[in-house]
């Protein structure tokens, strides 16, 4: 079964949405229960504090994933680099995506955002066990010059969503990426977003990210960026450079045989 | 893994311990985990920031004073007894990466006796040494002053400790209340500080070897090359060389330790040997031992004036500001983090490693380690605090070699170092016997005052914890 990591600041009193448990049941949930320290505080000292109030917590959690559906476990980190903890903990437990807690009572939109350099299999494929056959109104979105592209992109992608018997339509526009994903989001329960760079940090602590989630209040599904995958996508960026390149030279051969004629 | 620590203080309180594995990223126990963030550049900027301060900044007027340019020997001897110590330390540390550093080697290597007193000593070592860090920087902030023309009308001494303990009392309370992390701000003060003396020192030693600049207006009194005062001048300067032990009390917090850790502390400290030896080359070349005494503290402030005017003097001063504040900052994190692991297998009392709830910061131990310091920086004695700071970190380095040396005899089943110090039993005996032989070197007062302190620890243990067992247990 599909796995995700659902990192939670639990001493700091955040916690999860009944609306994301539900959203969450097809799937296995790792819940990653981290605590910060400022560099003065070793995190030996913390554990030894808070260890068990935190294990509390969490394992309340773990219980209510459990029982909504899929199987459940969590892990207890005391840090002084979120980022370094889930990316860390994300691979170890082959997480195939990370979300960002928000809050919501029902998935009843779901907002998959296709913009940029994104790896749309994997996307679409983890879209199709998230929203299984429950009744979820799915919007696949794509912003960016190559609104054509796109179009024929984000048509396909929905006939593939709708062969797995799910409610899809499409939005393409031209605006900037961001500034126009951040438009759509407040109509939407929850955001799936591809991880974009090898780095996961860059997109999940980058400004997108956390724009997006602070935009959307509710919860932002980041699909990691997977080793198999990697080199494909590097490929594809290759062939697209080279195409571009290609294109370039064309225009500039074409350019000169106009100044001769 | 091992046998379980046992008894308890006077309190009933018993040494907290559980299995626990160590991974490159992560210390893994038995319901958590805990990251490890600190990369080699991290372990070598609290290395080297913790050294450089004293070394570059304090000691060049006080070391040529005594010998002129054969404390750049000096220096030497010292480089060579912390790279001495620095190996065994390195091994134990990469067998057992865990914080507290030195008292962990120690009381799992020799017993809760020896333990206690490392452990307590070296508390009390670093709050020594961060006094002395702090009267440094009192020195350098009145040449500031006097740089922007505030002259003030009461004698030296008095104004730099108001300004130590000033300083004093503004990182202890930054440390309990600050939770934005410094840690890139020191690593970035540290490469500063590495490239403008590499600069500074570069251009230094051309001008002495003659190549630039004019001839130096240096008095021609005579350097002592004597084997004796080489070696009281090094007993002197060795606190100039504590900082790689600091490094071992963050120990649990270095990512892949069994490179990270040796890297980082043999690096630091011949990377601050050849720093210092240059920078006494310099300094002593350009005055003799006379003008040098004159200057005192802040004798490289003079040195920066005579070779590149009064630019020099500015950037000596504000690297001299920079520096001991880093090696002030940094000694009260290790402080806080040696009082820990000592309270952790109860030698003192729990609520010592407290969290602060409102800050999340550790602020009893914090507590522990400003509160002393700022007493012992209203005293402004720059080369007493120094001594007894040496002398509480060599019994330490001393008893670290012996540490290794029992351990290796009996290997523990849980011992699997990553890094061996070649050469069997040879670097270990010789670092023992040079640290313990650096301490006949000090002055009186300053064994008095290491002594003291030693015996008072000692005390302690009878008092408080004599039946907790902590000898061969991880």
């Amino acid at each position: 079964m599909t796995r995700v990591l659902v990192p939670v600041e639990v001493l700091e009193g955040e916690s999860v949405s009944q609306g994301l448990i539900s959203l969450l049941s097809p799937m296995d949930v790792t819940v990653l229960g981290y605590h910060v320290l400022p560099e003065q505080t070793p995190a030996d000292q913390a554990r030894l504090q808070y260890e068990d109030q935190a294990t509390d917590a969490l394992e309340d959690l773990e219980d209510a994933f459990r029982s909504a559906g899929g199987d459940a476990d969590h892990r207890l980190v005391f840090t002084h680099d979120e980022e370094q903890t889930i990316d860390r903990v994300a691979a170890e437990v082959d997480a195939r995506a990370i979300v960002l807690p928000g809050m919501t009572v029902a998935v009843d939109e779901l907002l998959v955002s296709l913009s940029g350099d994104v790896a749309v299999e994997r996307i679409l494929a983890f879209v199709t066990d998230l929203v299984g056959d429950r009744d979820v109104d799915v919007t696949l979105f794509h912003a960016g010059k190559d609104a054509s592209g796109a179009a024929e992109r984000l048509e396909s992608s929905a006939v593939d969503l709708r062969g797995h018997g799910i409610s899809v339509r499409t939005e393409t526009t031209v605006d900037s990426p961001l500034a126009a994903l951040l438009g759509v989001v407040p109509a939407h329960d929850a955001v799936v977003m591809g991880e974009k760079a090898p780095s996961f940090r860059s997109l999940v602590f980058g400004d997108e990210t956390d724009r997006v989630a602070s935009a959307s209040v509710g919860p932002v599904l980041v699909v990691r960026y997977d080793e198999s995958l990697d080199g494909q996508l590097a490929d594809r960026h290759d062939e697209q450079l080279e195409a571009e390149h290609d294109e370039q030279l064309e225009a500039e051969h074409d350019e000169s045989v106009d100044e001769r004629s | 893994m091992s046998e379980e620590p046992q008894g308890t203080n006077i309190e009933g309180d018993a040494p907290v311990a559980e299995d626990v594995v160590e991974t490159d990223s992560a210390t893994v126990t038995d319901d958590a985990e805990l990251e490890r963030t600190l990369g080699l550049s991290g372990g070598l900027a609290i290395g080297i920031g913790t050294m450089i301060g004293a070394g570059i900044f304090v000691f060049p007027g006080l070391a040529g004073a005594e010998v002129g340019t054969a404390a750049s020997a000096s220096f030497a001897v010292g480089g060579v007894i912390a790279l001495l110590v620095a190996l065994p330390t390195s091994e134990l540390a990469t067998a057992m990466p865990k914080s507290g550093g030195g008292y962990y080697f120690i009381s799992r290597g020799l017993g809760t006796l020896p333990g206690t007193i490392v452990g307590l000593s070296l508390w009390l070592g670093l709050v020594f040494a961060t006094a002395f860090y702090l009267v440094g920087l009192g020195f350098y902030a009145l040449d500031a002053l006097a740089v922007v023309g505030i002259t003030i009308d009461a004698s030296t001494d008095v104004v730099v400790a108001i300004i130590a303990v000033l300083a004093g009392i503004g990182f202890t309370v930054l440390n309990v209340t600050g939770t934005e992390n410094a840690a890139k701000l020191q690593n970035g003060i540290v490469a500063l500080l590495l490239s403008m003396l590499v600069a500074f020192l570069g251009f230094g030693m051309l001008d002495v070897l003659g190549v630039v600049g004019t001839e130096p207006t240096g008095g021609t009194e005579a350097d002592r090359w004597a084997a004796v005062p080489i070696i009281s001048t090094a007993a002197l300067v060795f606190t100039s060389y504590l900082g790689f032990a600091q490094v071992a009390t963050v120990a649990g917090e270095m990512k892949r330790p069994g490179r990270n850790l040796p890297l980082a502390m043999i690096g630091s400290v011949v990377i601050v040997t050849i720093l210092y030896v240059v920078t006494i080359f310099v300094a002593t070349s350009i005055f003799d031992t006379g003008q040098l005494e004159s200057f005192g503290e802040t004798a490289m402030v003079e040195v920066g004036r005579e070779l590149l005017g009064a630019g020099g003097a500015f950037v000596i001063i504000v690297g001299g500001l920079l520096a001991t504040m880093s090696s002030a900052n940094a000694s009260v994190l290790s402080t806080s983090r040696a009082i820990y692991g000592v309270s952790k297998d109860a030698l003192l009392p729990r609520w010592a490693s407290r969290i602060n709830l409102k800050y999340g910061t550790p602020h009893a131990a914090l507590g522990m380690a400003g509160g002393p310091i700022i007493v012992l920086a209203a005293t402004g004695q720059v080369e007493l605090l120094a001594e007894a700071a040496s002398f509480l970190h060599l019994v330490m380095y001393g008893l670290m070699c012996v540490a290794l040396l029992a351990i290796r005899r009996d290997e523990p089943e849980w011992y699997d170092p990553d890094f061996r110090v070649p050469g069997g039993p040879v670097i270990p005996v010789i670092g023992a016997v040079a640290s313990f032989g650096l301490i006949g070197f000090m002055d009186e007062a300053s064994i008095v005052v290491g002594s003291v302190v030693m015996l008072a620890t000692a005390g302690w243990y009878f008092y408080y914890a004599r039946d907790v067992k902590l000898k061969g247990v991880l």
